[in-house]
Formats: C-alpha cells, sequence, structure tokens
C-alpha cells in the first residue's frame, strides 16, 4: 500500500514536472520542423514567464479582483510575449539570415535577463514580493473535480492536477494530428526537410517558417508562465526557469522530433529529475541520481542513431538558412 | 535594400547587446575616480591639494570621507541572503548617517575571478573597509587582502581569517542556529502528524546546524516529533525547491522549515494546506495561510561595530558572531492568525534562556542516528568559531543521504 502510494505520488509529481517541458518541447517541435534551430527556449520562458506574471497582477490591481480575469490576462501576455520573442528570432534568421545557432543562443540570454530586469522592476513597484492573491493563485493550482478527486489512486493519478496540464496535453495531440494528417502540417515538414522542394511545389517558406517559429514561441512562453504561475504559484522568484528552456530543447531529441511521443517522454523525463526527491536507492551518490535525465538522453540519441530511422531524425534543414538563390 | 536589411541586423544586434549589457550593470554604480588623471602623470604624489575630502588632515578616518565596498553574489530580487545583507547596509547607512556615494556596491558576482576583479576595483576606488558576504569569496579576499595592507575586509561566513596571517582579514557570522531553534518552537507546537519536513541546501555544517537547532526547538516543546531533510544540491533552485517540499509533503510532512533561497517552500506548503517556516526573509506576504515565522538576520549590527572600530582606530576581531542577545539575528513577526497558541510565550521562554547567557542551544544529552552520544547531559557544544562546524546527524532527524 505504502509502495503504491509512493509510485502514485511520484507519477503524480512526474506528470507536473513534465508539463511546462512538454508545452516548451512542443513549441520548440513546431518551431524545428520548420528548420529553424531555436536554442533561445530559455529566454523566451523567462519572457513569457514575467510577462505572465505581470499580466495577473496588473490585472488584480486594474479590476479589482483575482481569479478568472487575471488567469485570462496571464495567459494571453505571455502567449503574445513567446510570439514576440519568436518573431524577433525569425526576422533576425529567416528575413535577415543571420547564424541561427548564435541568434538562439543571443536570445536565450536576451530573454533571461529581460524576465530577470522587469522581475525587479515590478519588485520594486510592489514594494517587497511580487504576489498574486489567493484567488487567483488558486486558477493555477489543482482543479477540484469533487468525487473523481478523492477516488483512492485513481484521483491522484488523474485528478490532481491544475489545468495547463490538461490543456498540455491537448496541445501536443493536436500538434500531431496537425502535423501528420493535416496538409498543412506536411507542407510545414516539407519547408523543414527541403524548403528548396517545398519552393517548387509553390509553398510560401517564409510564411511558414515564420508562422511555425512564432506559435512554437508562443507555445515556449505559455511553458515559462507555468514556472512562474504554477512552480512558484504567482510569486516573482529570479531563477525561476531553472534551465528549463535547455531541458527542453533535450527533450525535443529524446521524443525524436514527434509530439506524440513527447507526451510520455516528458513524463519520463520529468519523473527522472524529481525520483531522486522521492525513492532512494542506497548506496547511490546523489550527484550521479541526478544525472538520469541526462544519461537517458544520451542513450536515446544513441539509440535513434544506431537505428537510423528517417521518421525519428532531426528535419533535414535544421540550423540552415534557406536562401533562394541559392537554391 | 540589401544594405538595408545588413544595417538592421547590425542594428537589432547592437540593441541586444546593449540590453544585455545595460541589465547587468544597472545597478553597479561603478564611478571614475574624479583623481585618477591627475595621478597618471605623478603617482607618488597622495596629498593633493584639491581633494575636497580630507583637506585639513588627509589621515583622518571620519564617517563624513570613510568609503565602504561590498561584494556580493546575486541582487536583492533573490528576496533571500543577498537581500537580506541590503537591507543591513541601509540600516547601517541611516545609523551612520552615510552619504549614497560611501557605500559602493558590487552585485551578481560569482565566485571565481569575477571576485577578485571586483574586490580590486573597490580597493582602488578608495575604499577603506570592504565587506565580501559569501562563502565562495573567501579565497580570492585573502588574496587581494595582501596586496592592500592598509583596507579592511571582512568576510562573512569564512573561517581561514585566522589561520590566513593577515591583520587586515576578519571573518563574521552569526549564532544563527539561536533564531533557527526559536523558528523550531513555532514548527513544533503546530505540527499534528508530529512530522516535520525540511528542504536543505546542501549536506554543510551551515545546513546540518541550522536544520539541528530548528529540530531541537521544535522537540523542546514536542517531543514526539520527528524531521525527514531532503536537499537540493544548490543555494538557489527554485523549481527543486519547490518539487522537494511537494515530496516532503507527500511523504506527510505537515510544516516546512528551510534552508534555501526562494519562497518556493512557502507556496508549495500553502498550496498543500500544510504550514512553513522560512529563512532570511518575512514571507507571510508570500504565503499568507502558510508562513508561521522566519529566521531572520540583521547585518548591521555588525557592520555597524566594523565600521566604527575602524574610526575609533581599534582592532576589527579576526573572527566575529554573535548571536540572539545582541540582536543579530531573530524570528520575524509571528503570522498570529495561524500559529498554534501560546507559541509567543514558549518563544520568549526560549529567548530569555538563551539571551541569559546560561544555555544554549547545542545542549546534551544529544544523541545520533547510530546511537552515540554526541553531547553528554550537562555539556553545551559551543561552536569554536563563527562559522558552523556542527556535522552530527541527530536522532530522530531522517537525513537524505549525500
Amino acid at each position: 500500500m505504502k509502495v503504491l502510494n509512493v509510485i502514485i505520488n511520484l507519477i503524480n509529481a512526474a506528470v507536473l514536472a513534465g508539463t511546462p517541458l512538454l508545452l516548451a518541447t512542443s513549441g520548440e517541435i513546431l518551431t524545428e520542423k520548420s528548420g529553424n534551430l531555436n536554442l533561445g527556449v530559455e529566454g523566451q520562458m523567462y519572457m513569457g514567464a514575467i510577462a505572465g506574471l505581470a499580466g495577473a497582477w496588473f490585472a488584480e490591481q486594474w479590476f479589482g479582483t483575482g481569479g478568472m480575469i487575471p488567469l485570462i490576462i496571464a495567459v494571453i501576455f505571455s502567449f503574445i510575449m513567446g510570439c514576440i520573442s519568436g518573431l524577433i528570432y525569425s526576422v533576425l534568421t529567416v528575413t535577415l539570415r543571420a547564424n541561427q545557432n548564435v541568434t538562439g543562443l543571443t536570445l536565450a540570454i536576451f530573454g533571461t535577463g529581460f524576465g530577470k530586469f522587469f522581475g525587479e522592476v515590478l519588485g520594486h513597484k510592489a514594494g517587497g514580493f511580487v504576489a498574486v492573491g489567493q484567488e487567483t493563485k488558486a486558477m493555477f493550482g489543482n482543479i477540484n473535480f469533487g468525487k473523481l478527486t478523492e477516488t483512492p489512486f485513481i484521483g491522484t493519478l488523474f485528478f490532481r492536477y491544475n489545468w495547463l496540464v490538461y490543456f498540455a496535453l491537448i496541445i501536443a495531440v493536436i500538434m500531431g494530428w496537425y502535423l501528420n494528417k493535416t496538409r498543412s502540417g506536411l507542407s510545414l515538414r516539407a519547408v523543414g526537410e527541403s524548403p528548396g522542394t517545398a519552393d517548387s511545389a509553390g509553398i510560401n517558406v517564409t510564411r511558414y517558417k515564420y508562422g511555425a517559429t512564432i506559435i512554437g514561441g508562443g507555445l515556449c512562453g505559455l511553458a515559462g508562465m507555468y514556472m512562474s504561475m504554477v512552480n512558484q504559484k504567482g510569486i516573482w522568484v529570479t531563477d525561476c526557469v531553472s534551465g528549463y528552456g535547455w531541458l527542453a530543447i533535450a527533450l525535443v531529441i529524446f521524443s525524436t522530433w514527434s509530439p506524440l511521443r513527447a507526451i510520455y517522454s516528458s513524463i519520463i523525463f520529468g519523473g527522472l529529475t524529481v525520483m531522486y526527491m522521492r525513492i532512494p536507492i542506497p548506496g547511490l551518490p546523489t550527484a550521479i541520481y541526478m544525472m538520469f535525465p541526462y544519461i537517458a538522453t544520451i542513450i536515446v540519441l544513441i539509440l535513434t542513431s544506431i537505428k537510423q530511422i528517417k521518421e525519428h531524425a532531426q528535419p533535414a534543414s535544421t540550423g540552415l538558412n534557406y536562401y533562394r538563390e541559392e537554391r | 535594400m540589401q544594405h538595408f536589411k545588413k544595417l538592421l541586423a547590425i542594428l537589432l544586434c547592437a540593441l541586444f547587446i546593449f540590453t544585455v549589457v545595460a541589465c547587468d550593470s544597472g545597478k553597479d554604480p561603478v564611478k571614475t575616480d574624479p583623481s585618477k588623471p591627475a595621478e597618471s602623470g605623478d603617482p607618488v604624489d597622495t596629498d593633493k591639494p584639491d581633494d575636497p575630502v580630507k583637506p585639513d588632515d588627509p589621515d583622518k578616518l571620519s564617517l563624513e570621507n570613510i568609503k565602504i565596498g561590498f561584494v556580493h553574489i546575486t541582487d536583492p530580487s533573490d528576496m533571500g541572503y543577498t537581500y537580506n545583507h541590503d537591507l543591513g547596509t541601509q540600516k547601517m547607512q541611516k545609523e551612520l548617517g552615510l552619504k549614497d556615494d560611501q557605500i559602493i556596491n558590487k552585485f551578481n558576482t560569482s565566485e571565481d575571478e569575477t571576485c577578485e576583479n571586483a574586490l580590486r576595483e573597490l580597493a582602488e576606488q578608495g575604499c577603506h573597509i570592504i565587506f565580501a558576504t559569501s562563502f565562495g569569496f573567501e579565497d580570492y579576499v585573502i588574496k587581494v587582502a595582501k596586496d592592500y595592507p592598509d583596507i579592511e575586509f571582512c568576510h562573512a561566513t569564512g573561517y581561514k581569517a585566522a589561520s590566513a596571517g593577515l591583520d587586515n582579514v576578519h571573518n563574521y557570522f552569526g549564532k544563527i542556529y539561536q533564531a533557527r531553534y526559536l523558528s523550531g518552537i513555532a514548527a513544533g507546537l503546530k505540527t499534528e502528524k508530529n512530522k516535520l519536513g525540511y528542504v536543505g541546501a546542501f549536506p554543510f555544517p551551515e545546513v546540518i546546524s541550522g536544520f539541528t537547532a530548528f529540530y531541537l526547538g521544535a522537540k523542546s516543546v514536542n517531543p514526539d516529533v520527528k524531521m525527514t531533510v531532503k536537499y537540493t544540491h544548490s543555494w538557489n533552485n527554485p523549481t527543486l525547491e519547490a518539487q522537494l517540499a511537494q515530496a516532503l509533503i507527500d511523504e506527510g510532512c505537515d510544516v516546512l522549515g528551510q534552508h534555501c533561497d526562494s519562497t518556493a517552500p512557502a507556496t508549495a506548503a500553502e498550496a498543500a494546506g500544510v504550514f512553513h517556516v522560512g529563512y532570511n526573509s518575512d514571507m507571510r506576504d508570500a504565503a499568507p495561510n502558510a508562513s508561521l515565522t522566519s529566521a531572520v538576520w540583521d547585518w548591521s549590527r555588525y557592520l555597524v561595530f566594523a565600521i566604527n572600530k575602524l574610526i575609533a582606530g581599534e582592532e576589527i576581531p579576526v573572527d566575529w558572531g554573535e548571536g540572539l542577545a545582541e540582536g543579530v539575528c531573530d524570528v520575524s513577526p509571528l503570522n498570529d492568525a495561524i500559529v498554534a497558541p501560546d507559541t509567543a510565550a514558549k518563544i520568549e521562554e526560549a529567548r530569555a534562556k538563551i539571551v541569559s547567557g546560561d544555555w544554549d542551544v547545542f545542549t546534551g544529552p544529544l544523541v545520533d542516528v547510530r546511537g552515540e552520544t554526541v553531547v553528554a547531559e550537562g555539556e553545551t557544544f559551543i561552536e569554536p568559531a563563527s562559522a558552523p562546524s556542527w556535522g552530527y546527524i541527530l536522532e530522530g532527524i531522517d537525513a537524505q543521504a549525500d
């Protein structure tokens, strides 16, 4: 009974740890499917994190009420801020053809500074903690499904989450469907594999690259909002993203560029990061235990490169800018 | 068009760099020394007549002309350690009536050569006394202090000043364990399952001493209490802290303590409907329904003490560590709405005992997890230096192995 409880709680924690990763990974997969290797996820998440928190905080002041309105504004703000970060990246790499790696890394540094700077500005404005009210906190807390939540085991396993968990799942499923079952998704994949061919077939490469990178950035922004609003419960804490943006990039490889595989791989990955806290392995140094997610990523990398399945490979043009004149 | 695009790319990159650089050094008032250009021609001339600060008696150090430098690992937005230290600076400034330009802060200094550079910059800017506040700064402090024998260097949380063989290096810390003990009383009275949880940073004496005192405080009012400790292996990782707090709550802990920087354990406790005792800052605003109290510092006590000593021309002690009696550490105001009845009275009782000087936290009999007596009955473990050295895990504490 006790062991079962520990395992169920571990799965519960794994899902909660995996959700921001799933959102950011979905966003990054969409971006990479268009041939843009965006390494700036960490920065995009910081921008989303501060925008979401600032949105909720100001909404509480403007409307004088907590709850639904700050929630909606937080979602809109963080998504738009994520989109803006994607737009910056697109303008630099697609239109101006700047080097993708450098642009991504710069975006990571810029976004981190952006988040921390405005976090501090907000802190001065608030004169202490930037904290949202209890009602708004509750909106990002676990949903109460009534009897379902109280059901032993099942309740903890499936009905003890905040709404973003279910939202992230739906997004990943929709994206899997979009990429694999729609004409537009096919075109996007074509752009990522071979933009020259796609261009010849009459697909607007620039438009697809912009669209995918901007929406992908928006999802990263929402992932950032998860870090500040759910993990930190609506309080600005410096370093709140804690490197999850980099984890998301690793997770894209881990899930071999598939949003559907990202669902379980993000839960496994999240589980590996929190497992050391819950299931001690006697004799195993914690420092080694904490490496597990990264060891797993390396193993997946090795396995996929041995098996050489084309569907599991990185889109062929990822990281390369498209010059129409050099087709 | 092509030229325009290139230009735009350059401009955007410049904007990026500007924003990043501007954000980094926004709070870093590096002022160029007005006497520098004149000096370049004639480096030996130190008694310049045009120096506005010390025209009459150039050697006389006073509150009007003293310059004080600080090196911090983060900036006050951490709402934790650096925030607390900076509050101490502000209080000291007010108390001594110093002007803003007499204090130079170096924020966000990492524990590597950056620290050495920061210390040298402060020394060259004419600081008379420099405070370095993070543990990892110590070796750099000693290194730089050798080159500047006329400048006093004070390092918090370190232990090497006594053995460094330099007159101008000093360590300081405080008996924070006494405040931890008081905050533990609030936790011990509040817990219903008699199970406390503790989010620790590292298995390291400063942390172990802290949670042992916290546990002993709880045990003094609740003999049945047990405690589980888990480590994040980081001084500041808010996400891990939140996850670790949740892991402790899932194991049945109903009051959490912490030795880490963020408010994450407090808010995680609040969301789960359990309670929390903080460290470094009063966290009642962050988690009004969970935060009982916090163990907090008042660093201004030492800053004022050291600066006054320097001005009076007296020796600053090589190692300084005062406690509750001197007001260096204390518990923040209790959250009256949620603390257990009697908490204030019990805390006052213990405070009186500690302040009287007859009794201290680590008084025997204390037995560790292996059943060995580490402090015998009637004896008291006194820290030999200001930096904690206590490393025993006591019976009743389930600390995660390293």
